[in-house]
């Protein structure tokens, strides 16, 4: 069974302002369907996707998996495995696609005012709910604005913070009117999943609605589905992703090492994990590819240095800033940056299947990722002679060092007691900083207790913990921010004006290219202040059958076989 | 003087003893109702919180689900929340407490709303619970027939090579890991192409009953073996030294001396006796039966009460954890009576004591 920390790949980058500018992509991306070829669907009546063909055995692609959605309403739904549904039975305005880009997935056009408020979609012809009824301008308008009262959704609401006004100026056009020129606009369309409005109007329980009927548009429908069990859907022939295959099952395997044997003896054609110590075995096996790669939304393992200063602790939100003043000077954090053998850690932890990492800003950001800064380089020599300069000696020869007051540094390590990760990259770290005198006590804690004492309370030393991180930067930068110590969502209590100041510019910059240039020096900055060590950033691990099926997208910059845009391309092998 | 069995005072003795013992029994279930619901408060952790371990959640949007599921209402008079023990006010409408919305749901039959599907808790643990009687309840029923069967060969035969191979296969297989023998099945089976995991092969709904019944049974295969294994162990041993007890009394020797054949003193003088300590056994692992064998469902992705249970636990979904606990106390404690019963009329000196 797997706890994950971070359970969604969700959102709230529409809390932050992010910048991109206004100027979607026009033509798809190489991953998404051809959108000029599809066909508008005006002469093909809707019965081939209703009677299922009598003639050949259906196509049934099976996709084995370790979670299980927690519910089918898009509203309420917290885990990825939710999300993964949502995006194949609904319909988006746009689509994330597997090379960090948006394409338009709904509309067909998209038009910006100068001043980048006033955001009018034109939709795709000919679209269609599951349930036959077309789906308008009006479905859009209801959904946006559904989402944006609706406070029991836990996230919705937070994507559409800046949207003034939300209108249908004809039934195929949508225009969106915000407080604020966002440059970030696309990343908070990617999760609002259009609903039919003849359906949803008479709802009365948002929250407790469970939505097993699932109408939605998207290229595969609901046809069958046991929470925990499976979920089975069936294509829709004539969605404009035009999916190759007759159906999909997504069947919940809570032991990891059924999931291995499952797709080994061809149960299912693909699994979307496994455990990283199965990977070796797995190649070996006939006509299964085990493929690696980037993750589309990542898991993102840090080590969170507590910064804090007592003397501006935010006492009123019940801080505490107990953190070791080492803690608080530069020179000690670069040391233990040097001192923190990365390659070491994934190897052990990972099996090597990850890289190193550097900022909260991982790898899967794809072009907001600045892969030109140099990392500390593991040097435990380098590393003792910076504390030594730095005022830190270890003067009874015990092999701790003290803090000028004669203090011995033993600094409390904490981390969640449900990772799988964490207790070997503990150990690891207190062998890796003993060499250069610093100690180190372990202890794991319940997440919850965790979080008491992470922030705002600042109550610890280090902790390795996580995060899951949106398309957009604009989030995980803000957790850096002076003015999120008070508020708990800063775990370092990390100030910095001139940082502060980048952020302000980032999140109004509407120029892509200079909007990129400033998140770059902003992950200049966190990684030369050591705000975090960010160990790894762990690698997605999927297999699939080379016998029954093809067409996977393994070849991208990012790994997702179980997306949307993957599964609309896979077909039988004949 | 002995009482007649069907006296007025026999009779009138009997109900008072099965009253006393249905009284004692819904009296454990009234304090179980009320222990179930401060057992989780005071367990560590904001339900709203580890449910949605994301930390991105925005403070309303935390308090909206505190609202939505009751949990900004005190636990109950006097005390705002049990874990930390922060005290509130002795005034407040106790109707508007925590623990009596909770009794006063438990009345109507209702047990609340999963903090985590949104789901109502009873038919969400009633579809799990039919799941894990089917599977536990083949399992139960083939381990306790072989191990019968097996304890009486073996007593039987008592000091013979007989016996002694099925005292170590049975000690064996009593204290074999039941995680472990699932997955050593696990890997035997999928490669005689038996499935691997789950209920069913999903999608079969358009075929007959029939094919669909075959298709859970051979579902069923691993996770039934793997159950009868572990639990047909104890079983046996407890038929065998029962049984050997029972040989070595002295109306056996007299069973034997009126030239009676064995499979006669077995049958009609031997077994009845030695199924009493059976009795006791098999009525309290029927109760716990309830509570699935999470180890088991685990491995084979059974989607059974005790998978439940574990995630529930992790996510602090109070209202699934209190209805599934209630769920495995009542059939404890009502399987317990059952062999109460049962035990009056097995042994009728029970009910003098």
């Amino acid at each position: 069974m797997r706890t994950r920390f971070t359970l969604s790949l969700l959102i709230a980058a529409a809390l932050i302002l992010a910048a991109c500018a206004p100027t979607p992509p026009t033509t798809p991306s190489p991953e998404a369907p051809p959108s000029t070829e599809a066909p508008a669907i005006t002469e093909a009546p809707s019965v081939a996707t209703e009677a299922p063909q009598p003639s050949a055995e259906p196509s049934v692609l099976r996709i084995g998996w370790a979670g299980s959605p927690d519910t089918l309403n898009p509203g309420t739904g917290l885990l990825s495995e939710s999300y993964t549904i949502y995006g194949l039975v609904y319909d988006t305005m746009y689509q994330y696609e597997l090379d960090g880009t948006y394409s338009l997935r709904l509309a067909k056009s998209v038009d910006v005012s100068d001043d980048g408020l006033v955001w009018t979609f034109t939709l795709r012809d000919g679209l269609k709910f599951h349930d036959g009824t077309p789906l308008t301008a009006e479905d859009v308008v209801f959904s946006y604005q559904l989402y944006q009262v609706t406070e029991d959704f836990p996230y919705m609401p937070g994507y559409t913070t800046y949207f003034e006004s939300i209108e249908a100026k004809s039934p195929s056009e949508v225009v969106i009117t915000l407080s604020e020129a966002i440059p970030n606009m696309e990343a908070s369309l990617i999760y609002l999943f259009v609903l039919p409005k003849h359906i949803w109007e008479k709802v009365e329980n948002l929250a407790e609605f469970e939505n097993l009927e699932m109408i939605g548009s998207g290229p595969f429908k609901l046809a069958d589905y046991q929470q925990n069990e499976f979920v089975r859907l069936e294509a829709v022939k004539d969605h404009f992703y035009q999916p190759k295959v007759d159906q999909i099952v997504f069947q919940t395997f809570e032991n990891q090492d059924a999931l291995v044997q499952a797709i080994r003896t061809g149960q299912v054609d693909m699994i979307t994990e496994m455990p990283n110590t199965v990977v070796e075995t797995l190649r070996q096996a006939e006509n299964v590819a085990v493929v690696t790669g980037v993750p589309l939304a990542p898991d993102i393992a840090d080590i969170i240095i507590n910064q804090a200063d007592p003397a501006t602790c935010p006492v009123d939100e019940g801080g505490v800033c107990s953190g070791n003043p080492a803690l608080r000077e530069l020179k000690f954090r670069q040391a233990l940056a040097h001192a923190t053998n990365k390659q070491k850690i994934i190897e052990v932890v990972l099996l090597g299947l990850g890289d190193p990492g550097l900022t909260l800003v991982a790898n899967s950001l794809t072009q907001f990722y600045n892969d030109q800064l140099q990392d500390y380089t593991y040097d435990p020599a380098l590393a003792n002679q910076m504390l030594d300069e730095a005022g830190f000696p270890d003067s009874d020869g015990d092999g701790v060092r003290e803090l000028p007051d004669g203090t011995p540094i033993n600094l409390r390590l904490n981390y969640p007691s449900d990772s799988t990760t964490a207790p070997r990259t503990a150990e690891l770290l207190k062998e890796m900083w003993a060499e250069i005198g610093v100690n180190l006590e372990i202890q794991p804690l319940d997440p919850d207790t965790l979080s008491s004492v992470c922030c705002p309370a600042f109550d610890y030393d280090i902790l390795i913990w996580g995060w899951g991180s949106d398309p957009d930067p604009g989030f995980m930068l803000s957790v850096h921010l002076t003015d999120e110590i008070p508020t708990g969502l800063s775990e370092t209590g990390y100030s910095n004006p001139e940082f502060d100041e980048l952020y302000v510019q980032q999140s109004t910059e509407r120029d892509p290219q200079k909007r990129r240039e400033i998140i770059f020096k902003m992950q200049e900055i966190l990684l030369r202040d050591v705000v975090y060590i960010v160990p790894f950033y762990a690698k997605a691990v999927q297999a699939y059958r080379t016998d029954t099926f093809t067409g996977w997208i393994t070849d991208a910059p990012k790994l997702s076989l179980e997306d949307v845009s993957s599964l609309v391309r896979v077909e039988p092998i004949k | 003087m002995p009482v007649k069995p069907n006296s007025p005072e026999a009779v009138l003795k009997r109900y008072r003893y099965l009253a006393k013992k249905v009284g004692w029994a819904l009296f454990t279930i009234l304090f179980v109702i009320v222990l179930n619901f401060f057992l989780f408060r005071i367990l560590p952790g904001d339900p709203a919180r580890a449910g949605i371990r994301d930390p991105r959640l925005t403070r309303q949007a935390v308090e909206a689900i505190r609202v939505r599921f009751g949990l900004d209402k005190p636990v109950i008079n006097c005390f705002e929340s049990l874990n930390p023990v922060k005290f509130g006010a002795c005034t407040v409408n106790p109707l508007d407490t925590q623990f009596f919305i909770y009794a006063a749901n438990l009345l109507r039959g209702e047990m609340g709303i999963s903090y985590h599907s949104n789901r109502p808790v009873s038919s969400l643990l009633v579809e799990r619970l039919w799941n894990t009687l089917l599977l536990i309840g083949a399992g139960q029923i083939l381990a306790i027939l072989l191990g019968i069967a097996l304890g009486v060969v073996a007593a039987w035969k008592a000091r013979t090579p007989v016996d002694y191979a099925a005292l170590i296969f049975s000690l064996f297989a009593w204290s074999l890991p039941t995680f472990w023998l699932g997955i050593v099945l696990l890997f035997w089976g999928s490669a005689v192409g038996l499935p691997v995991g789950g209920k069913a092969t999903p999608g079969l709904s358009f075929l007959p009953a029939s094919e669909q019944a075959l298709d859970i049974a051979r579902h069923m295969i691993l996770p039934t073996l793997t159950y009868t294994i572990v639990f047909l162990g104890e079983y046996m041993l407890v038929m065998r030294s029962s049984l050997l007890d029972v040989l070595s009394e002295d109306y056996i020797l007299t069973a034997k001396a009126k030239g009676l054949s064995t499979f006669q003193i077995l049958k009609d003088h031997a077994l009845k006796n030695a199924m009493l300590p059976m009795v006791t056994i098999i009525a309290i692992n029927l109760g716990f039966t309830v509570a699935g064998a999470l180890q088991i469902e685990t491995v084979f992705s059974w989607p059974g009460l005790g998978g439940a249970i574990y995630e529930a636990v992790g996510r602090r979904d109070f209202p699934v954890l209190q209805g599934a606990f209630l769920m495995i106390a009542v059939s404890v404690i009502f399987a317990n009576l059952f062999a109460d019963l049962l035990y009056s009329y097995l042994d009728p000196r029970v009910q003098t004591d």
